[in-house]
This record gives structure tokens, sequence and C-alpha cells, in this order.
């Protein structure tokens, strides 16, 4: 299982490496809103982070996560799950 | 100067009476089928006889249920063994399949259920076909629309145990609807028939490298499948072909980009094709490490499309995938439409990228073409059957290195769109298709460089300018209705991004151009390149009062966009002095040349 730390730290790095983002990343900053990430950049974020942590984040997952802390929190939970 | 007209010689004689008919053969072919790629690399393949026999299980449940032959059927389906079911088993019902895009893992629903409810509603879908994970997402779409037979999965379709039908289709009937544009404002179901999609891939067969054994043909593609280029350009070619085609989903390449290069390398591919973002992807962002080993001194078209091409994010791929064996020559810029079917024009294979440097405000101000620092891309000539005019406003063709509208013709044309005659007819004419892209002919080939059709091409994908101009709804500072959306290509960028014109009030705050980016990626999902503020009736209208989108483009380029001068009495008095003085010296002097 995974931490929200270390889910915070993945998104961080996928952000940094992937999405190519150079600010500094919170727990609550806003997906859309703060960081801006359009549909690709959701998309890089979501695959990133089942690859790295071996969940299914599925489409309605959205529901209830609006910031890097919430998606932290879930990812965290669902390897929780997962074990 | 010769007349901007180009045509692509003699259409191919048509090789099959339908697609039906393309797929029996290709069952008993005997040749490779389709090869899907998981995000693990790990593969699964489906002959072209299996994927018959499921597709005809599934036609004869269809037909159980109550499709009927010419009826539309909606597919969400991520890319798949599944799709294939869906699509052809559609197809051998004799119904259309109508397949439209799946939600994005973290995007906002809402406006997915409402475009899609839209989009069934527009296509007429009598059934929605889906899997279990998807599936559980689509029950508000379908509440929405209605369709007659409701939301099924395709598992549960294929294992009803129905008898196997495989229903011939005519060369004229329709053989799938797909939507110019995802968007909620204005998706336009474009109607294709049998014999149009066929003679697209028929055309594009003759600009394949010939296929023998020494030398066999492979493609690959991690396009999505509900649009032109993957469908139609990869799936359906490689059906007529037939031929291998190896598939990664979308999702899985924008998550590890160098699954494509990697899948190319393995399989020994032949030839991929994707939008200019795509290439630029790969440039940023696979590391050496990911190219281990990999050779992809096979792959022989890379076609760069479905976007206005970017010369610098096509030469950064080039240069960095030259190391392991990439020719600069596979790469290709190709234009096209859905209206068309796909492709228009096709650049010369194995040749090197043909580029044509203009001024960019000459030739935005006088849509003419003067050697600058701008580089676009020649696209080519047109297919194999396919004619192409360049035309200025009143229809007239106009000379080579003039900007004007590019008009097509030939035998893949769309029918209309379904069940919109007016919009159809403001398009088609004659079978001339005005493709509402903008474009000059130089050297005898096309160079598209730029659009009046109101759509702003994002990553591939069209948007209704309309889409990004309705999220500045109630953002303080913005003048409410008194904003344009256009697609621009920046310089150095990888290919077209969102411009934003936006005109203020006096409400207007130091933040308000991060305002209008949060609101827009908030309620649209695409990020703006550029916004420019801009003071109250700066941006040019019709007669009527409507926003003149292409026109604004135009002169934000030129650097015209001026707020109107303010009129005073001292002003008016010198405007009129100035016209006096002009009639004056027009009357002393004979008429000069200019």
């Amino acid at each position: 299982m995974a931490t929200e730390l270390e889910v915070l730290e993945t998104i961080r790095s996928i952000a940094r490496t992937e999405l190519e983002m150079e600010r500094t990343i919170s727990p609550g900053d806003d997906l859309l809103r703060d960081l801006a990430l359009d549909s690709l950049g959701l998309t890089v974020l979501a695959v990133g982070l089942e690859n790295r942590f071996r969940v299914k984040l599925s489409e309605d997952d959205a529901a209830g996560v609006q910031t890097v802390g919430d998606l932290a929190r879930h990812v965290a939970a669902r390897t929780e799950e997962a074990r | 100067m010769r007349p901007a007209r180009l045509h692509g010689g003699p259409q191919p004689p048509p090789r099959h009476a339908s697609l039906n008919q393309a797929l029996e053969q290709a069952a008993a072919s005997g040749r490779r089928g389709l090869t899907f790629v998981a995000a693990d690399e790990s593969e699964t393949t489906l002959g072209w006889d299996a994927l018959r026999a499921r597709a005809a299980r599934v036609a004869g449940a269809l037909a159980s249920l109550g499709v009927r032959p010419g009826e539309r059927v909606a597919l969400v389906l991520p890319t798949g063994p599944e799709f294939m079911d869906a699509f052809f088993g559609t197809l051998l019902a004799g119904a259309v399949p109508v397949p439209l895009y799946p939600p994005v893992r973290l995007g906002r629903l809402p406006e997915y259920h409402a475009s899609t409810a839209r989009m069934l509603r527009l296509s007429g879908a009598v059934v929605l076909l889906s899997d279990g994970r998807v599936g559980r997402l689509l029950g508000e779409a379908v509440r929405l629309a209605g369709p007659r037979l409701g939301l099924r999965s395709v598992a549960s379709v294929r294992e009803s145990g129905a008898a196997p039908l495989a229903h011939p289709a005519e060369p004229g009937a329709l053989a799938l609807v797909q939507f110019s544009s995802g968007s909620t404002v204005d998706p336009k179901p474009v109607a294709l028939s049998h014999r149009g999609v066929l003679a697209q891939t028929d055309a594009l067969r003759m600009l394949m490298p010939a296929d023998t054994p020494e030398d066999p043909q492979l493609g690959v593609s991690w396009l999505p499948l509900y649009h032109d280029m993957g469908l139609i350009g990869c799936l359906l070619s490689a059906v007529t072909y037939p031929g291998p085609l190896v598939l990664i989903g979308p999702e899985a390449f924008l998550g590890r980009p160098a699954l494509w290069l990697r899948a190319l390398s393995r399989h020994g591919g032949t030839m991929s094709v994707a939008p200019s973002f795509g290439f630029a992807v790969c440039a940023r962002r696979i590391r050496d490490e990911e190219m281990e080993g990999v050779d992809l001194s096979r792959w022989r078209l890379a076609l760069n499309g479905a976007e206005q091409v970017s010369v610098p994010a096509a030469s950064r791929f080039s240069e960095r995938f030259a190391r392991w064996g990439f020719r600069p020559a596979a790469l290709m810029p190709v234009y096209g439409l859905a209206e068309a079917a796909l492709a228009v024009t096709f650049s010369p294979p194995r040749s090197p990228l043909r580029t044509v440097p203009v001024d960019p405000v000459e030739l935005a101000r006088e849509g003419r073409v003067r050697p600058g620092g701008r580089i676009l891309a020649s696209v080519g000539s047109p297919l194999p059957g396919t004619a192409v005019e360049v035309r200025d406003e009143r229809g007239a063709v106009v000379p080579e290195g003039v900007v004007g509208r590019i008009h097509a013709r030939g035998p893949s044309m769309m029918e209309g769109y379904l069940g919109q005659p007016e919009a159809t007819r403001a398009v088609l004419d004659d079978g001339w298709l005005d493709t509402g892209d903008l474009g000059f002919v130089h050297a005898g080939e096309l160079v598209v460089c730029g659009r009046v059709k109101d759509v702003v091409v994002l990553r591939g994908a069209n948007h209704s300018p309309q889409e990004f101009e309705d999220a500045l709804d109630g953002v303080r500072g913005v003048r409410t209705g008194c904003a344009v959306a256009l697609g621009f290509v920046p310089a150095a960028g990888d290919g077209e991004e969102l411009l934003l014109l936006v005109e203020t009030t006096p409400e207007a705050t130091a933040d308000l151009v991060d305002r209008i980016r949060a609101a827009v990626a908030e309620r649209t999902g695409v990020r703006p390149h550029t916004v420019e503020l801009l003071l109250p009736g700066t941006l040019p209208r019709t007669s009527s009062g409507k926003l003149r989108r292409s026109e604004a483009l135009r002169r934000w380029t030129t650097g015209t966009l001026h707020p109107p001068a303010p009129v005073n009495a001292v002003r008016l008095m010198g405007a009129m002095l100035r016209s006096a003085l002009a009639l004056a010296r027009a009357r002393a002097q004979p008429e000069v040349e200019t």
C-alpha cells in the first residue's frame, strides 16, 4: 500500500517530468483551476498514477476528486483496497 | 499565373462493393489481423477470420434485439476486441456504426453526458453499445437521449446465443457516421457511404508501399477509433488492404509515448500516422533508456495530419530519433477532414519535408505568399481521384501563390450531414466540398495556412469556438458575449493552440488573464495558450453585430486589432479636413497606378 505522501510525491514527479510543470504543487491545488490540467494532462496524470501504484482509476472517480490532496487520498485508499 | 487547381489523377477501380464484403475477403485471406498492445506491452491478437466470426454473432444478436438495416448503432468503447465486435457486428447487421468518444479519466462528467446525449440524438442511434466499465457512466446520456433499445454491453449482446448473421450492404448505403467535432455546441454527424469510405481506402492503398514477402507492410496506430484518422486511415485501411495492424489505446500512448515507437520497432512497422502533437510529445517525453534496442529504420510512412503541421515539432522529432534509425524522409504531412472521409492531399512518399517560408503578416494582410520567417509545410497533392481548388470569396479560382478557401471534390466526400440538409448545402455544392480551410498552391502542391470555418483544432480534435467563449460567462471583467476563441499556430510551438481575444469591462482586475485561463480550463478541459485583453468595441463585427472570428484573427496576426478611435469634435474635424484635402488632390492629379 502507498501513503498519501508517497502519492503526492508521485504526482509532483509526474507534473515535473511528464507534464513539464515548473510550479510547486501543494495538496490544496485544484487540478483544473490551479494546475489547469486539460484532458490530455489529466490522462497523463491518471495513467502515471495507475502504472506506479497498480490501481485502476475510473472516470467516475472524478466525482470526489477536485484537488491534488483529494487525488492523493483517493489513490492511497485504492491501493489499500487492492491489497 | 497558373490557376490554383490540382488533380490527383485517376481513381483506382473499386476493389469491394462494401465494407462487409471487404471484411469477408480479409477473413478468407489468411492474412494476419489485429494485435492489441496493452500499457504493460502485453499483446493480444485477433485474426480477421476470428474477428469476422465474433462480429457475425453480434450482428445476429443485434438483429434479434430489433436493430433494423440502415439504423444507427452508437458505440462508446476503448480500443480493443470489443470495439471490433460492436463496429463490425453493426455493419454485418446491415446497420450503421456511430463511434463516439469515451469519457476522460478524472474529467468532469456533466459536459460529457450532455455532448454524448446530443450526438446520440443527432445520429438517431437506436441503441448504445459499451462495456461494463464505461457503460456505468453512460446511463445519464442514455436517459437524456432515450435511444429505442437503450444501453447494452457488447459482451451481453455477443453471448446472447443468437444465430450469426452477415448481411450484405449496397455500395451506396450509409456505412458509418462520424462526428466532425465532439463539442457540446455544434457536433455535426458526417454521413459516409460504403462507396465513399472504400474510395478513400483504395486511394490510400495506392500511396502505400507494395506488400511483398521480402518487404511485408505493417501498420501501427495509437489513434482513437472514434475519429477518421484512426478508424478509416488505420483500421478500415487494414481491413481492405488486407494486412496486419497493431493497435495501442490512445490513453496508453499518452501515459507512455514510448509504447508507440517500441511497438513500431518490435513489429517492424512500416506505416503509422499521428497528429503533429503526437510527434512533439515523443520528442519531449520519451527518455533514451526507453529507446534501448529500438530500431525505426523500417518505418517508411510517418504520416503527420489532423491538425496544422508544426515544422519545428516535426524537425525536433526527426533529429531526436535519427539515432534509432528514423528516416526524416518518412515524415509526410497530409491534409484532410471528416467531411472528405479522411485525406484530401498526401505528400509524395520518401521525399524530404517540403517547406515554404512565408511572411505571416503579409500572408494574413494581403493573402499573398512572400518569403519570410514563418515556415509552413506543404501537404502535397490530391489523392488519386480527388481534385482541389483554391477559391476567393466569390467562388473564382485564385492564381497559385494566393490564399483562398480550399475546395475539394472526389469519390470519398460525405453524403452530407445526417438529417441536416441546410448545413450540408452550406458546404457541399455540385460535388465540391468547401473545407472551410485556407491555403494556397505553391510549386504544384497545397499548403494549408489557416481557417475560415469556426473550428479550433487542438491535438487533432475539433472544438467549436463557442465551447470556449461560453466558458467565459460570468467571469467578472469580461464583456458578456464579446470574446472570440480561435486556433493559431505559435511560431515555435508543437501545433495549433487556443487563442482568446476578450473584450473587458471596467471591472477587469490585474489577475483577469489568470481567472480566464482557470475558467476555461475548468469548464472545457483545454488550457488557453494566449489570452489577449481588449478594450470594448475592438473585435470586428458584422453589420448585424455578430463577431467575425476569422477577421479578428487576421487583424490580431497583422497587429491591426485596434480599439475604435473615440469620436470627438476635434477628431471629426480632422477627418473631414483630410477627406476634403484628398478629394482636392485627386481632382488635381491624374490617376496614379499604385
